[in-house]
Order: C-alpha cells, then sequence, then structure tokens
C-alpha cells in the first residue's frame, strides 16, 4: 500500500466520520438510543443505589455511558451497511476504489465518538440532579482505558456490520442482544453477582474488559496490573476483530454482488 | 483495445417460490449477450421492460457477477479486477435513491469526491463545476431531501462524473424526468460525447437513442436481437409503411384479430389518456387503410394517418410489439 493510498483511505475515514456524525445528529432514534436513554438509565440506577454510597456515583455514570457505547454499536455500526443498501447508496459505495471495511471504520468512530457524549450527558445529568460530586481516582489510567475501549468497540462494530448482513438472523436477535451484554460485561453491576456459569461469557465479550478497566480506573478499586490485563484483552479481542472482518467483508461483498442484494429492488 | 468488450455474457437469478413447499425457481435475465463498444463511443442498449438492460449494466460496472460469459471494462476482468475498474468508471441508474437526503448536494459530492480519490484541491475546483454543468450551482447547499426529481437526477450524472471517469454507465437517466428536464439532461450527455467520454446509455426512448446514440444495441428477452447505426436499424423497416389509428378503448380480441391479417407485419398500441393510439406496420401503406377499417367495423375511431417509418418501427419489430 503506498503513502499516497494511504493518504485517500484516511481522508476518506475522516469525511465518512464527519457525514455519519451529522446525519445522526438529525435521527431522533440514534439521538434516544445513545443519549437520551443512558441518562436516563443513570437517573434511574442511582435514584435506586444511592443509599450504598461510596464511589456508586463514577460507577453508575461510566455504566451508563457503557450502556451508550454498546446500543450505538448495536444499533448504529451494526446497521452500516444494511442502512445503506436501505438508501440506495450500498451501489455507490461497494463500486468507489475505497474498501468497505475503510468506510465502516469512519462510520463507527463517528457512532463511538458520538455514545462517548452519552458518558457526559449522563455525569452532568446525575451531578445537577443529586448533587454529587464526582470524581475519577486514577484520571490518567482512565484516559488510556477510554482510548483501548474506543478501539476495542470500533473493531468490534466491523465485525457485527458484516455479520448482520451475512446472516439476517443475526439482524432479528438486535433488540435482545442490548440487555443481556449490559447484564454480562458487568456495566451496572459486576458479573460476581451473577450466576458462576455466565462468567466464561463474560470473559470472550471485549465490553466485559472494557467495564472492567473503565470501573476499575474511576473508582480505584483495580490494581493497574488488572487494568493492564483489560487493555491487553480488549487489543487482542480487537486484532481478532479486524483479522475476522476483513475476511467476512470480501464474503459478504462477494455474496451479495452473486445474490445481487446490493441493492433493493 | 475496446472501452467496453462483452463476451457471451449470461446472468440467471435463483429465487424462492411458495410458502410452505419452498421450491428454487431460476430467471435467465441476460442469455448470451456480446457486444463491444469502442472509445470514445456513445452506444445505446434499448429494449423493452425486463429485456436485461439494467442487469447487463450492472455486471459492467462489477455490481453483480456474471453466471457465465466475461466482459471486460477499461481492459479489466469485471469478476476478478473490480477495484481496477472502479476509478476508471461512473455510473448513474434511474430514479432518486442513491444520494444522502439529509446532506446537501455539495456534502454529496465531497463525500464521493473522497471515497472515489479525489485530490481536495481537485474536488474544490471540480464540484463547482459539476453543479454549474448540471443546473443546481444556485441549489447546492440544499438538503437533496428538499431537490425535485429532475435535480436529483441531474445530481446522481454530477455524482458519476466527480473523479472524471473515461467511462459512462446510464441506465435510463432520463426516465421520470418532465421534458424540459430530460432536454437539459440530453444536453448535459452530448456535452460529455464532445468530450469523448465512452458512454453506454440504456433507455427506451426511442428518438432519445436516435438523437444520441452512434450505435444500438436492441435487446430482448436477455439477448441481443439486432446491433447497428440508428440509420441502419431504420433500414430494417424500409418495406413498410406505418398507419396511425386513434382508437377508444381497443379490446384484445380486436388486436388478435388486426394481428392475423395478412397484410399487417406488426401491431403496437400507446395509451395516451383516455384514447390509444393503434400502429400497424404494413407493407402496403395507405393502400391498407381500407382493409382495416373494415376489421373495426362501425367501432369509434378518430384519427387515420400514415407515415414513414422511424428507429422505434424498427424497434417495434424487433421486440415483435412488446415495447
Amino acid at each position: 500500500m503506498t503513502l499516497k493510498t494511504i493518504k485517500a483511505y484516511a481522508r476518506a475515514v475522516a469525511i465518512t466520520f464527519e457525514i455519519t456524525l451529522r446525519q445522526n445528529f438529525s435521527d431522533a432514534f440514534i439521538i434516544f438510543a445513545v443519549i437520551v436513554q443512558p441518562m436516563i438509565i443513570a437517573i434511574l440506577a442511582l435514584w435506586m443505589l444511592r443509599d450504598i454510597g461510596g464511589d456508586i456515583g463514577i460507577f453508575v455514570i461510566v455504566g451508563s455511558g457503557l450502556t451508550g457505547l454498546w446500543s450505538g454499536l448495536l444499533f448504529i455500526s451494526g446497521n452500516s451497511i444494511t442502512g445503506e443498501r436501505w438508501v440506495g447508496t450500498l451501489e455507490g459505495l461497494v463500486a468507489s476504489p475505497t474498501p468497505m471495511a475503510v468506510i465502516v471504520f469512519g462510520k463507527n468512530l463517528a457512532n463511538v465518538f458520538q455514545s462517548l457524549a452519552s458518558m457526559i450527558a449522563s455525569y452532568i445529568a446525575v451531578a445537577l440532579l443529586f448533587d454529587l460530586r464526582i470524581t475519577i481516582e486514577q484520571p490518567w489510567l482512565f484516559a488510556a482505558s477510554l482510548l483501548v475501549t474506543v478501539v476495542a468497540f470500533i473493531c468490534f462494530g466491523l465485525i457485527m456490520a458484516g455479520l448482520f448482513v451475512i446472516n439476517p438472523a443475526f439482524a432479528q436477535f438486535q433488540n435482545g442482544l442490548e440487555f443481556p451484554i449490559y447484564i454480562l460485561a458487568g456495566f451496572l453491576f459486576p458479573i460476581a453477582m451473577l450466576p458462576g456459569w455466565t462468567t466464561p461469557i463474560s470473559y470472550v465479550l471485549a465490553p466485559y474488559w472494557a467495564a472492567v478497566a473503565l470501573h476499575g480506573s474511576a473508582t480505584g478499586s483495580v490494581p493497574p496490573a488488572e487494568i493492564g490485563f483489560a487493555w491487553l484483552m480488549m487489543l487482542v479481542f480487537s486484532l481478532v476483530y479486524v483479522l475476522a472482518s476483513g475476511r467476512i467483508f470480501r464474503i459478504v461483498l462477494r455474496k451479495a454482488r452473486v445474490d445481487a442484494t446490493l441493492s433493493m429492488q | 483495445m475496446n472501452a467496453i468488450q462483452v463476451d457471451h455474457l449470461r446472468r440467471v437469478f435463483t429465487t424462492n417460490v411458495g410458502r410452505f413447499r419452498r421450491e428454487s425457481k431460476e430467471v435467465v435475465a441476460v442469455d448470451d449477450v456480446s457486444f463491444a463498444v469502442g472509445d470514445g463511443e456513445l452506444f445505446g442498449l434499448l429494449g423493452p421492460n425486463g429485456a436485461g438492460k439494467t442487469t447487463t449494466v450492472k455486471m459492467l460496472t462489477t455490481l453483480l457477477i456474471p453466471t457465465s460469459g466475461s466482459a471486460r471494462v477499461g481492459g479489466f476482468d469485471v469478476e476478478h479486477e473490480s477495484q481496477k475498474i472502479s476509478s476508471t468508471i461512473g455510473f448513474i441508474f434511474g430514479g432518486e435513491r442513491g444520494l444522502y437526503w439529509r446532506l446537501s448536494g455539495i456534502d454529496n459530492l465531497r463525500y464521493f469526491a473522497s471515497l472515489y480519490h479525489v485530490e481536495p484541491a481537485v474536488a474544490a475546483k471540480r464540484i463547482p463545476y459539476l453543479l454549474d454543468l448540471v443546473g443546481l450551482k444556485d441549489r447546492g447547499n440544499e438538503k437533496v431531501e428538499g431537490y425535485s426529481r429532475g435535480m436529483k437526477q441531474r445530481l446522481h450524472i454530477a455524482r458519476a462524473l466527480i473523479h472524471d471517469p473515461q467511462i459512462l454507465f446510464l441506465d435510463e437517466p432520463t426516465i421520470g424526468l418532465d421534458p424540459v428536464g430530460a432536454r437539459e439532461l440530453r444536453l448535459v450527455i452530448r456535452n460529455l460525447q464532445a468530450e469523448k467520454k465512452t458512454i453506454l446509455l440504456t433507455t427506451h426512448y426511442m428518438f432519445e437513442a436516435d438523437m444520441l446514440c452512434q450505435r444500438i444495441a436492441v435487446i430482448d428477452k436477455g439477448n441481443i436481437v439486432a446491433l447497428d447505426t440508428p440509420e441502419e436499424l431504420k433500414k430494417l423497416v424500409l418495406d413498410l409503411s406505418v398507419i396511425e389509428v386513434e382508437v377508444f378503448g381497443v379490446q384484445d380480441d380486436l388486436l388478435e384479430k388486426i394481428r392475423k391479417q395478412k397484410f399487417v407485419d406488426n401491431v403496437s398500441v400507446e395509451n395516451r389518456d383516455q384514447r390509444q393510439i393503434l400502429t400497424v406496420q404494413t407493407p402496403r401503406g395507405s393502400e391498407a387503410i381500407p382493409d382495416l377499417m373494415a376489421i373495426f367495423d362501425g367501432r369509434r375511431v378518430g384519427k387515420v394517418t400514415s407515415r414513414e417509418p422511424t428507429l422505434e418501427d424498427a424497434y417495434v419489430r424487433l421486440v415483435g410489439g412488446d415495447a
């Protein structure tokens, strides 16, 4: 790959990021799923748990932010190829010299970036309503955890976009996948509260490791070594997702050209 | 080397039928199509609905994989070298879809310019030029959702030209446009022809093909039934004259009766508001009018005229009145 091609792909990612954000902000469903719903979850959770005291405020904010990230990933990134097909633009994208994976990467970047806004929205809502002073115990570790989480979620989105196209059965379970991941990944309460048999499932989910790193660094309840291990797990999973998604995209696009499903007739 | 080379192209679609006992059914959209388009040529692909025009164009634009046969565009194989073809071609399919309606015309062009690896400085000059070319200079900042159908079609043309491709595929670009919009679009196509672009145009408007195309292939039921210049195609019906009869509510049995007459070569019907125009091709010219009127047997008939055959008549003869 030449430097010129890399620059062209970088420009394609940048404009896809911009265009996706602008389109998302004019979509009421996306605003609800990514900003309003996490805020409601944060307010309800804090209202129920406020008597526990301690660092519950930051736990709830980080957890509700993660719910926004996951919902955005599931509904927006998951539909990033099928959505283009619905509006009739997929043919134009597939026929362009920019690989589909690069375009979907730009879209996921925008979706994850937008979802981070939900964490800020939750922070403001909780701070105002409950008059809480919220502090992040290990800000540098938290910032680094957030960065690795963003990478992991973007890569996870690449896989989901491909899977939702390759097999419509995945898309049928889209709604049903939202809350189980909130629970299995420990967004709102520790997975130690769940039955033991669910733990292995949590361990193979990148969002679980994101929750460990973000909750741990925000509350200061997890040693730095464990946070580092969570980063490692997220990066390993990300690598697997990127390698698998390259293959999935090739299969998806070849299949779509064979089955004539790039456009909706 | 030809810009487009098509050899025995075939495309079969498989669909499932039946609710409980689902069975696969094969539909042959393109049966056996071969043709070549030279550099800088404006080539027409004519045919009735379902003849295989769009399927052929989709295979040539790499959006569909052929079932068998081969095609090369710009010297590259459409199945195995699609990435190399992508930057050399532009395409539009008739209709309003394929644009981002919540974005402005300019933003749509900016996006596709980047995806087609157009340098930002080049895109900054090319976008205003293209908006001017397609008559959207003053509306470029407006959201596409507010555009008329014709404006969206013209924006499609600008999108297809954003990377200055040498080969263009225009699939029924004027369909659904009002007469003024269609005329403006034909002017744009003429200008592109003057720029020596290779253009493959599909249409079922005969006068459009006659006006624009240097050569025309007529496709019917997935096969090329004729391929020549418009002038040569018209010669296919030099032995015929055309009688046009204005009728009101023509029945199928009457049409069948006319079709069976020895002096009738072909019959087609075109609806115009409350009336129909019955077009009868006959080697007997106006002499056949009395015999034709006798078949109507007192039914209400309007104006009856006789004229020389056109490209449309050649087309009707080739596709057997299915147009």
